[in-house]
């Protein structure tokens, strides 16, 4: 990987005039925003405040929009510091400065979003920056006035002698402010003096949102943009050998261009991009190609052979051990044959962003500017300067709104592939990835397998439990190095075990990684959509063994820690699980303990749902969710996270299995790759813990409990246990192993 | 030739087979209309041709032939329809590519059934959503369809 060149940060008196620098700020306006001002009307107070003249205060956001709500939540954390008046804040995306970076379990600093950590890391910075420049503000005043700094207060965009009722605005001093020094301890809100941290602020990006004007990655448009549509190698291995009918291509009308590009991060080209004068004509055009490619390795590869290794993985004896507490072997050689035993699987999943990955990319002699749907800012300027020989502080990223992403637009292939062709044809080219090609050349969740053992002490509660987690390891081809320093074994493999949360005293965690040539990266939640799956289906199994309540039974092995005891009493509560389920429902709960990539965060979470069989289909009625994700800035978007979660969860848990067959991806569209329906969205109901705690993660934290409470509640149903992911797989619900 | 959109005339010139989608995208330059799944499994593309609800990415431009398309930005000018009053009252999107397809189905969909039932709204509204705003979605129809 490559590694990042920091830019320096600009010194903040210089960054007025580096306005008109295309590396400052985000220029695609995104629509029902007004346009800025002209630099010279703007000043900035820090890296995140600008203030115009009018008063108009913009707040940056460095944190992409994916519709998790950032464009909302973060700017209103600074806001209230500032005592901005919220209702004339408008917000832009900011780029290219330290102060947007932030380093995921001690990895490289640099501008992105992911691992739900947004929230928890910017809450301490854009308060302080809000609070500092509040302070700046009033000092700015007070100096105007000639009174004291004490005797001056902030409050909706103005500045305030208290004494005598006098008030400028924020515009009115902000030329004096920022030539103050910013204090570096300014003095915090209170709880009780915040004006807009835990309201329900409306979300800042919905109008746009419903008039179409909000620009997405698919929707920029520069000037002299060529457009570009891409074919590629049906094998994740593919390697083209010639383009056999290219003369022909390059005749057709509109076509200016054809050219191979590389499947990131590998060199080996794998694509044709056809640039054409319309999407339609180069579509059209990659449709006609005749491509002579070697098919690579992946050849043979397909779904069976896939499990088989999994298989056989499972009983093998050279697993990675990630945690050994006690002595499970002995715990189990005591118990001959009362040991309980259970095989779990998930199959590879994509993303399936509504937004197919696109970027619009203009190569230039010494920079580069790329307009798109960006999840890594700094990835993208680290692959263009290696690919393409500048200083990665001449990649200019500017970022739109993201149709979708859930970690998908972190990878940056497809801004190398349009990148590519722009240096082909020296004009900017969009080039739009088919539903197709987007499926089937994704970066995917993978697969996995675990083998759960435990052994129940008289009392019914777990002695000793062996986890054995195997299948392809994102780490291994994502995180070399971190995966190697852990000792050779892969933390989103086992999340949620290999630090368990529930009472154990012996406990063995290990992992093995089963190689395959498939590209696998982060996909929302990572690995714990599988790994939590594995674990609470097990606690599941265990408490039904014991013939104990599952919530009493988790209740038991959770009493150390009140916050988990307190989001099962509280989901058990709301969703009346001491009262019988309505008739022809069967109710089922999961609970997990995210932490976050590196234990960065604790969000605690718990499901209870309810399910129907409708002629042996299962139909998920209702789920309540209960979640302790610490101090909330704006309720309805947590709801919204959690829902949208929740139904996320539900298309995998249900539907969703990537298969390959002579090393393709079968499912190419959502026909074969289906979505859950509005029809089959259950009610859901989310129950927020009140907590004192900082902000913790929210936009994963619904999802890893959905599949173990439905596998549950559809036992309860059918006394069926389904151990395979998706469930709406026939061969999965007859599978008894 | 010739058709109508947002009740102006356009000229278009190209290939007539070219879907209806890319030309509204690229040709009139208006983006509010997405591209999803280019086979009519999402309805990303969802505009309205003589009033219905159509999937645009598979309708060959040359079909709408001196007919009323209208999009998103066509709906009203100032986010006042019905539907986008209570998008906006519920927050309904979160990523939002997939809303103006949304909003254009439910649009139609309280043509036909200005009070619609849970089981029409579950029939009629097939767009998909990968951020699961659906159960938003329902609640808005309903609010738009009492307001």
């Amino acid at each position: 990987m490559p590694q990042p060149m920091l830019d320096s940060t600009l010194d903040r008196r210089g960054f007025l005039k580096s306005l008109s620098l295309a590396t400052s700020a985000l220029l695609v306006p995104l629509a029902g925003i007004r346009p800025l001002e002209a630099a010279d009307n703007v000043v900035e107070i820090t890296d995140w405040i600008r203030i115009e003249r009018n008063g108009r205060t913009i707040l940056g956001l460095s944190q992409c929009e994916v519709g998790q709500g950032v464009y909302t939540g973060l700017p209103q954390i600074l806001a209230d510091e500032l005592d901005a008046d919220w209702s004339t804040v408008s917000v832009e995306f900011v780029t290219a400065r330290d102060a947007y970076r932030m380093a995921a379990a001690n990895e490289e600093l640099q501008q992105f979003v992911g691992a739900s950590t947004s929230t928890t890391v910017f809450h301490d910075r854009l308060r302080l920056a809000g609070a500092q420049a509040r302070e700046a503000l009033i000092q700015a005043a007070a100096n105007r006035w000639r009174v004291r700094f004490t005797q001056c207060e902030a409050k909706n965009g103005r500045v305030i002698h208290t004494s005598t009722g006098r008030s400028l605005s924020f515009g009115d001093i902000a030329e004096e402010a920022s030539k103050l020094a910013l204090n570096p301890h300014p003095k915090l809100k209170s709880p009780s003096e915040r004006s807009l941290i835990g309201k329900n602020l409306k979300r800042l990006d919905t109008p746009a949102k419903v008039d179409g004007s909000a620009i997405f990655g698919i929707d920029v448009r520069v000037p002299d943009m060529l457009f570009g549509a891409v074919w590629m190698t049906p094998t994740q291995t593919g390697k083209i050998k010639a383009i056999k009918n290219e003369a022909e291509i390059l005749a057709r009308p509109g076509v200016k261009a054809v050219v191979t590009a590389p499947f990131w991060p590998l060199p080996v080209h794998n694509t044709v991009i056809v640039v054409a004068d319309s999407y339609w004509t180069a579509k059209q055009a990659t449709d006609a190609l005749d491509v002579d490619f070697d098919p690579g390795v992946s050849a043979t590869l397909n779904s069976d052979k896939i499990m088989k290794d999994r298989l056989a993985a499972l009983d093998s004896d050279k697993a990675v051990v990630a945690t050994q507490i006690g002595d499970v072997a002995k715990a189990f050689a005591e118990a001959p044959g009362k040991i309980i035993e259970a095989r779990y699987h998930t199959p590879y999943l994509t993303h399936a962003t509504m937004e197919p990955v696109v970027a619009t990319v203009h190569v230039r002699d010494s920079e580069i500017e790329v307009w798109g749907p960006i999840q890594g800012q700094d990835m993208v300027r680290w692959t263009l300067a290696k690919n393409f020989d500048v200083p990665a502080n001449k990649v200019i990223v500017h970022t739109t709104f993201l149709g979708g992403s859930f970690g998908r637009k972190y990878v940056p292939d497809f801004v190398l592939h349009a990148a590519v062709a722009s240096k082909a044809v020296g004009r900017p080219v969009k080039v739009i990835r088919s539903r197709e090609d987007d499926m089937r050349h994704s970066y995917y969740r993978p697969c996995a397998s675990a083998r759960m053992r435990a052994v129940l002490g008289p009392d019914g509660y777990p002695t000793a439990m062996h986890a054995r987690v195997v299948g392809e390891s994102l780490y291994a081809m994502i995180k070399p190095k971190a995966m190697q320093a852990a000792g050779g074994w892969d933390e989103t493999m086992v999340d949620a075990i290999y630090d368990l949360i529930y009472a154990m005293p012996n406990l063995t965690v290990d992992n093995i990684d089963v190689k395959q040539p498939i590209p696998v990266s982060f996909m929302r939640t990572v690995g714990s959509t599988s790994s939590v799956f594995f674990l609470e289906s097990f606690i599941n199994e265990l408490a039904d063994a014991a013939k104990i309540d599952p919530y009493l039974y988790r209740k038991h092995l959770l009493a150390h820690d009140p916050r988990a005891v307190a989001v099962l009493d509280r989901v058990t509560e709301a969703a009346g699980w001491n009262t019988p389920a309505p008739s022809g429902l069967h109710r089922g709960i999961a609970f997990n303990l995210y932490t976050g990539r590196g234990g960065a965060f604790e969000s605690y979470v718990a499901h209870v749902v309810e399910v129907e069989m409708v002629k042996g289909r299962v139909a998920v009625r209702r789920v309540v969710c209960a979640a302790d994700v610490g101090t909330v800035v704006n309720p309805e978007l947590v709801h919204a996270n959690i829902e949208g979660g929740i139904g996320f969860a539900l298309t995998n848990t249900l539907k969703s299995e990537i298969t390959f067959a002579k090393g393709a991806v079968e499912q190419g569209n959502f026909d074969a790759y289906p979505l859950l329906t509005l029809a089959e969205m259950p009610e859901i109901e989310v129950v927020l813990i009140d907590s004192d705690r900082p902000p913790q993660g929210c936009g994963e934290v619904a999802l890893a409990p959905v599949a173990p409470a439905v596998a549950q509640a559809i036992y309860r149903a059918t006394s069926k246990r389904i151990r395979s992911m998706p469930f709406e797989n026939a061969a999965n619900m007859l599978r008894t192993d | 030739m010739q058709f109508h959109l947002n009740g102006r005339p356009v000229d278009f010139d190209g290939d007539k087979q070219t879907p209806l989608l890319w030309v509204i995208r690229d040709w009139t330059q208006l983006s509010g209309t997405k591209y999803g799944c280019g086979i009519a499994q999402c309805g990303a593309c969802t505009v309205h041709i003589d009033g219905a609800a159509t999937r645009s990415c598979i309708l060959p431009v040359e079909a709408v032939e001196g007919r009323q398309v209208t999009t998103i930005e066509g709906l009203s000018k100032d986010r006042s329809h019905p539907i986008q009053k209570a998008w906006i009252e519920k927050d309904v999107p979160q990523c939002g590519y997939c809303q103006s397809g949304m909003i254009m189905a439910a649009a139609a969909l309280l043509k036909e059934f200005p009070k619609p039932t849970d089981s029409q709204i579950n029939d009629t509204m097939t767009n998909l959503c990968r951020c699961a705003t659906y159960h938003r979605i329902r609640e808005a129809i309903h609010a738009a369809a009492n307001a």
